[in-house]
């Protein structure tokens, strides 16, 4: 083989393992799945496992959250998937809702998985169309999350008590 | 005149075990759980690079010229310069890899290091010389980092906890304060460590004449 050729090889697949190391610098995967699945969504080969995504769907539409949170993380277990994250912080939200508190360690978890959908969704907007659903919007499932964590005067409007869950 | 580096070398193993050291030195796995994070090189460890890269030059271990320079094609110089750019980058995430996240005792290593590198570049050693004392610095860094303090902060490991409680007697009482790992840090860390090493025994060597006039310079007596 000409020395050119193997030089120009080495060149692109430095590059190449070069922009991998960057990358999983600027991504910060936690696991070995999140490293993998985070290199498949790179490159469109990411696939969320339908049976277990349905399984999380009807726990979570049983109120069943826990459950519905460990199908989710079965079938998106890179968390790559926006709807899937999506879902998993609605269920975040629905089980720290209180009349008269918000569950703030939960309201934690569910914005950041919120944050988590809106990041890997196309341009940052997500929208599902759920019947079952009080908010249809990642936008507005974050803002609901961010007020649940925010104290203040409006706290002591005894008229909260008689919001509902959305 | 010197042979040439072969191409190969210089094209795909050299700056593949550079970016892997680069990569894996900043590899940080929890104690709990073993999750994964990976830590850029805080600014010191930049400046350590520097210094150690220089203490390279200095002792004939980094040869620049037979990287980079106007005998070679343009193709063959930013071979080079990559080489050099992965050997910086893998020098500073070494250090990552080797000194504590936080605390004193990331000060007591940066300093351990600094002082140690530059009392190397005063005693300008040769190619050899330098490969053992780094073998040495790296060596003992790594001990301390992921043997004691690992096991200082290991509630099981009383035998460690004790022996160094008695090292540290009449020394006052303040206590080291370990720092947690999970077990395959270690391993990581040590692979790191020594495919860095294998990666500067790699690094083409001076040629014949500039070494004679390297030893001439250091060590007279030698050529006698």
């Amino acid at each position: 083989m000409k020395p050119g050729l193997v030089r120009i090889a080495g060149l692109v697949g430095t590059a190449l393992y070069a922009a991998f190391i960057v990358w999983v610098y600027a991504r910060q995967p936690r696991t070995v799945s999140q490293l993998t699945g985070g290199m498949a969504a790179s490159v469109g080969a990411y696939k969320v496992d339908p049976a277990n995504f349905q399984e999380g769907l009807r726990f979570f539409r049983n109120d069943q959250f826990v459950e519905s949170r460990a199908a989710f993380e079965r079938a998106d277990p890179a968390r790559q998937d926006p709807l899937t994250q999506f879902y998993i912080a609605y269920s975040f939200y629905r089980q720290g809702w209180g009349r008269l508190y918000k569950d703030q360690v939960l309201y934690r978890q569910g914005l950041e998985a919120a944050d988590r959908a809106i990041a890997r969704a196309p341009s940052g907007r997500l929208s599902v169309p759920d019947g079952t659903l009080g908010m249809h919007t990642a936008d507005e499932l974050r803002a609901e999350l961010q007020r649940g964590l925010e104290h203040g005067v409006a706290d002591l409007n005894p008229m909260k008590v008689l919001e509902a869950r959305k | 005149m010197s042979a040439p580096v072969p191409p190969g070398r210089e094209a795909f193993v050299l700056p593949f075990i550079f970016l892997t050291v680069a990569g894996a030195g900043g590899l940080r796995l929890s104690g709990e759980g073993g999750a994964m994070s990976f830590a850029p090189p805080p600014l010191i460890t930049l400046v350590l690079a520097m210094l150690l890269v220089g203490v390279m030059v200095r002792a004939g271990l980094l040869v620049p010229a037979r990287l980079v320079g106007d005998h070679r094609t343009g193709l063959e110089n930013l071979g080079g310069c990559v080489v050099l750019l992965t050997l910086f980058a893998a020098s500073a995430q070494l250090f990552t890899c080797l000194t504590p996240d936080a605390g004193m005792l990331r000060l007591v290593f940066n300093l351990f290091f600094l002082f140690l590198l530059w009392n190397t570049l005063a005693a300008q050693p040769d190619r050899a010389r330098l490969l053992r004392s780094l073998l040495v610095v790296f060596g003992w860094a790594y001990v301390v980092r992921y043997v004691a303090l690992a096991a200082l902060a290991d509630p099981q490991s009383s035998w460690m906890r004790r022996l160094i409680g008695v090292l540290m007697e009449g020394a006052g009482s303040a206590s080291v304060p370990g720092e947690p790992t999970a077990p395959l840090a270690g391993y990581v860390a040590f692979a790191t460590v020594a495919l860095y090493m294998i990666g500067l025994v790699l690094l083409p060597a001076p040629p014949p004449a500039a070494a004679v006039a390297l030893v001439a310079t250091r060590a007279p007596d030698l050529l006698e």
